[in-house]
């Protein structure tokens, strides 16, 4: 005999979870065609470990369980897939476990954490354990021919302004055909159909993706002098598309008011651009989300939505959830 | 038909559920042997009972007069005698309540101004006999109308809105009485406006999902180029007072204020039908449609229902219970109060009883908040609920008003939406009464 309302809308945290796990297949399956099967064990590694960590922190500190939540499950899964075909699999469960434990549960758990996990851990990787991740190769699918190829980025990073001949085609880039990089995040065809899966079934908000990347672009063009092929090959490489989809989306370590939505999408645009045109680094996408991550509570505290009736926004110090309790 | 100011406003989609009813005409519901009327059954002062027990009523005989300026006479539905004056379950707990037994003679009373006269009422006489009648606001606010209809000196009125939007899931007695009896509200319309000269535009406010009552009401108003039908996207809550003067007009009501100070006055359909009732006809507010739906109701219906009639009753009209149902609401899933007794009548108010299985009642089981911002998206008054609720469940109550609290409409789209399902609009309520008691003492 509760209060009003009576009924719940069907959708659960669980079921959210579950959504972008189906929304990354897409990009598994392309992950797995290009680089072979070894893609499968990463994210099995990446997800066993995620989700154990979870498991034996909770056990630990006698909290209750909450793995059938799912969210273990995505962070596995984006790490498994943010990693290069050669990266040993020891780093992914490093990368798994910090994810988990400090990123996440050390931070107060689901919902809690300032921090994307998978970025985080993508970074810290990237910062002690850069040789064994950084070792990239062209796509052999399931020969054992793999050659040594460099990152489309570091040919287009470090101030240049035009695409140098040694990057792919445009469509090339697009499709993921021989190219090197991250596993999960070669085919920007495979993440784009699961962009829009999140944004059909309305788990992730468009504005976000769309912005993120319409500002990388946009910056670039400026900086290009609108040479086009400068653009679309910055918009395409790297793991831009893959972030802005599944990265900058994550709730908890996102924005949570509308208009701080749109500054934080358009903030990790403008660092991702800048970071590619300053340095010589193909890492920018990762440091401009943990950065924005940082600045979302301060971003949401001064852009409170004004309320109905009211002239102006709410006057309050903002503190997110969580955040005074900890 | 003109495209008015439409602006983007929060809102959700619960399944609507309407399909059972929406075209089945209205029947009466069969009168009971025994009519409840508890002397609060509108926002205000309780009515004082005027009748004693052993009395004899006609039907439209008052039973209670208004027990203040905010407050609304009751009259009997039937005939019959006075077998008690006690306390009765309610809705809104244990209220005083004159039970009548049903004589079934059906005797009625004088009219409560002669009929026939609605045309020459002056103003002074329409907003007297709509208190007379004892009409309350039928959406189920039950504010008293004539209270509405009197606003304070120096306030102009250039919109006069309807309220046909319906938005609560499974109710379908505005929608049916837009389809029946659109010419009485057009009368209804035409009665009221008189008392706001300086009117520019009547909106009659339709969801979209109700296509029939949005060609009854355009028919209706063919003739009247400042009566605008205006369609409606269907979204809970569409007709919320608040957010149908925003939609219509593109004004906010202020914190705390009335419509009128927009410039605007609100009415629900049925309201305005029982204005023009009363008016023309001299009939005081005896009876009202009640819609009746729900998965375990086995045939579902639209009642024309007497005042007082218990809920068993119309369950009973509606073949009873195909299963053992979860939960019945006097009203609709979202802002509908849950029922224990079916015993406890329908008031002026009571637009819909809804009956919910346990399945479809399911609260679900919290969890944590996953920073969603759902809660955000769907406030159709731009709060922030989870951080309200979150303010209140750390006893900080300044928080919790500064971030809005008392501009709450009490919708319960955040709740609803919650996906996982953090009771937030019980939170909300619970700072909003100790807000209150704070600045009370």
């Amino acid at each position: 005999m509760g209060p009003s309302p009576h009924i719940r809308s069907k959708r659960t945290s669980a079921w959210l979870m579950g959504q972008v796990l189906i929304a990354l297949v897409p990009p598994l399956v392309a992950a797995t065609f290009f680089f072979g099967l070894q893609v499968l064990v990463m994210v099995a590694v990446g997800i066993g470990t995620a989700v154990l960590s979870e498991y034996a922190y909770q056990r630990i500190r006698y909290q209750q369980v909450k793995i059938n939540d799912l969210s273990a499950c995505v962070t596995g899964m984006l790490i498994g897939l943010s990693l290069p075909v050669t990266a040993p699999l020891w780093t992914v469960v490093i990368g798994s476990m910090f994810a988990i434990i400090i990123v996440k549960q050390l931070n107060g758990g689901i919902g809690k954490n300032y921090f994307n996990p998978a970025v985080a851990a993508r970074v810290m990787l990237k910062a002690f354990f850069s040789p064994w991740i950084t070792n990239w190769v062209l796509p052999s699918a399931w020969g054992v021919d793999a050659v040594a190829g460099a990152t489309p980025l570091e040919f287009i990073g470090d101030g240049a302004q035009t695409v140098s001949e040694q990057v792919p085609k445009l469509w090339d880039l697009f499709l993921g055909v021989n190219l090197g990089g991250n596993v999960g995040e070669t085919s920007k065809l495979a993440i784009l159909i699961g962009m829009l899966y999140l944004i059909f079934r309305r788990v992730i908000h468009p504005k976000i993706p769309i912005l993120y990347i319409l500002t990388t672009v946009v910056v670039m063009g400026f900086w290009s002098g609108f040479n086009f092929d400068f653009m679309m090959t910055h918009a395409l490489t790297g793991t831009l598309f893959f972030a802005a989809t599944f990265m900058a989306t994550d709730y908890s370590s996102g924005a949570l008011t509308p208009a701080g939505k749109t500054v934080f999408a358009i903030g990790c645009g403008f660092l991702t651009a800048f970071f590619r045109i300053v340095f010589d680094y193909p890492g920018g996408v990762g440091f401009a989300i943990l950065i924005m991550n940082l600045l979302a509570p301060f971003i949401d505290g001064r852009l409170m939505p004004r309320i109905y009736g009211h002239k102006s926004r709410p006057k309050t110090k903002y503190d997110r959830q969580g955040e005074l309790n900890r | 038909m003109q495209f008015s100011f439409m602006k983007k406003q929060g809102g959700s989609h619960p399944e609507e559920k309407k399909d059972r009813t929406r075209k089945i005409p209205i029947v009466d519901a069969t009168i009971p042997k025994v009519l409840i009327f508890p002397v609060s059954m509108h926002i205000g002062a309780p009515a004082k009972p005027i009748v004693e027990v052993g009395d004899k009523v006609k039907v439209g005989q008052m039973i209670a007069e208004a027990g203040g300026f905010i407050s609304a006479n009751i009259y009997s539905s039937v005939s019959g005698e006075v077998i008690a004056v006690e306390k009765r379950p309610s809705t809104g707990g244990e209220i005083d309540s004159i039970i009548i037994k049903n004589d079934y003679e059906y005797i009625k009373d004088e009219p409560i101004v002669e009929p026939g006269k609605s045309a020459h009422m002056t103003d002074d006489e329409i907003i007297e006999t709509v208190r007379k009648a004892g009409i309350v606001g039928m959406g189920g606010a039950t504010f008293p109308t004539a209270v509405k209809l009197s606003p304070p000196p120096g306030m102009t009125i250039d919109s006069f809105i309807i309220n046909g939007a319906e938005c609560e899931p499974y109710s379908t007695s505005d929608n049916r009485v837009m389809v029946e009896y659109a010419e009485e509200i057009v009368s209804g319309i035409n009665l009221i406006r008189k008392l706001f000269p300086k009117i520019k535009k009547v909106y009659i406010g339709i969801e979209d999902n109700k296509p029939n009552a949005l060609k009854s009401m355009r028919e209706a108003t063919a003739s009247y180029r400042d009566v605008i039908v205006q369609p409606l996207k269907t979204m809970y809550p569409q007709g919320s007072e608040k957010g149908l003067i925003k939609t219509m007009t593109g004004r906010e009501v202020p914190p705390g204020g009335l419509p009128a100070e927009v410039r605007c006055v609100v009415m629900n359909t049925s309201t305005i039908r029982a204005c023009y009732r009363a008016c023309e006809f001299g009939e005081p507010l005896t009876d009202r449609i009640v819609s009746v739906s729900g998965t375990p109701i086995k045939e579902a219906k639209n009642l024309r229902v007497k005042i007082g009639t218990p809920i068993d009753s119309l369950i009973e009209d509606c073949g009873g219970f195909s299963e053992v149902p979860g939960k019945v609401l006097s009203g609709g899933p979202m802002m509908g109060k849950p029922i224990s007794d079916l015993g406890i009548s329908i008031i002026k108010g009571t637009t819909a009883i809804t009956v919910l299985t346990p399945a479809e009642a399911d609260e679900g089981e919290e969890k944590d908040c996953i920073m969603c911002s759902e809660c955000l998206n769907v406030c159709p008054v731009s709060l922030q609920p989870i951080l309200i609720s979150d303010a209140f469940d750390r006893g900080n109550l300044q928080k919790a008003k500064e971030l809005g609290a008392m501009d709450c409409i009490e919708c319960g789209n955040c709740s609803f939406i919650c996906p996982s399902k953090i009771p937030l609009l019980d939170n909300i309520l619970a700072a909003k009464a100790a807000i209150k008691e704070q600045e009370a003492g």
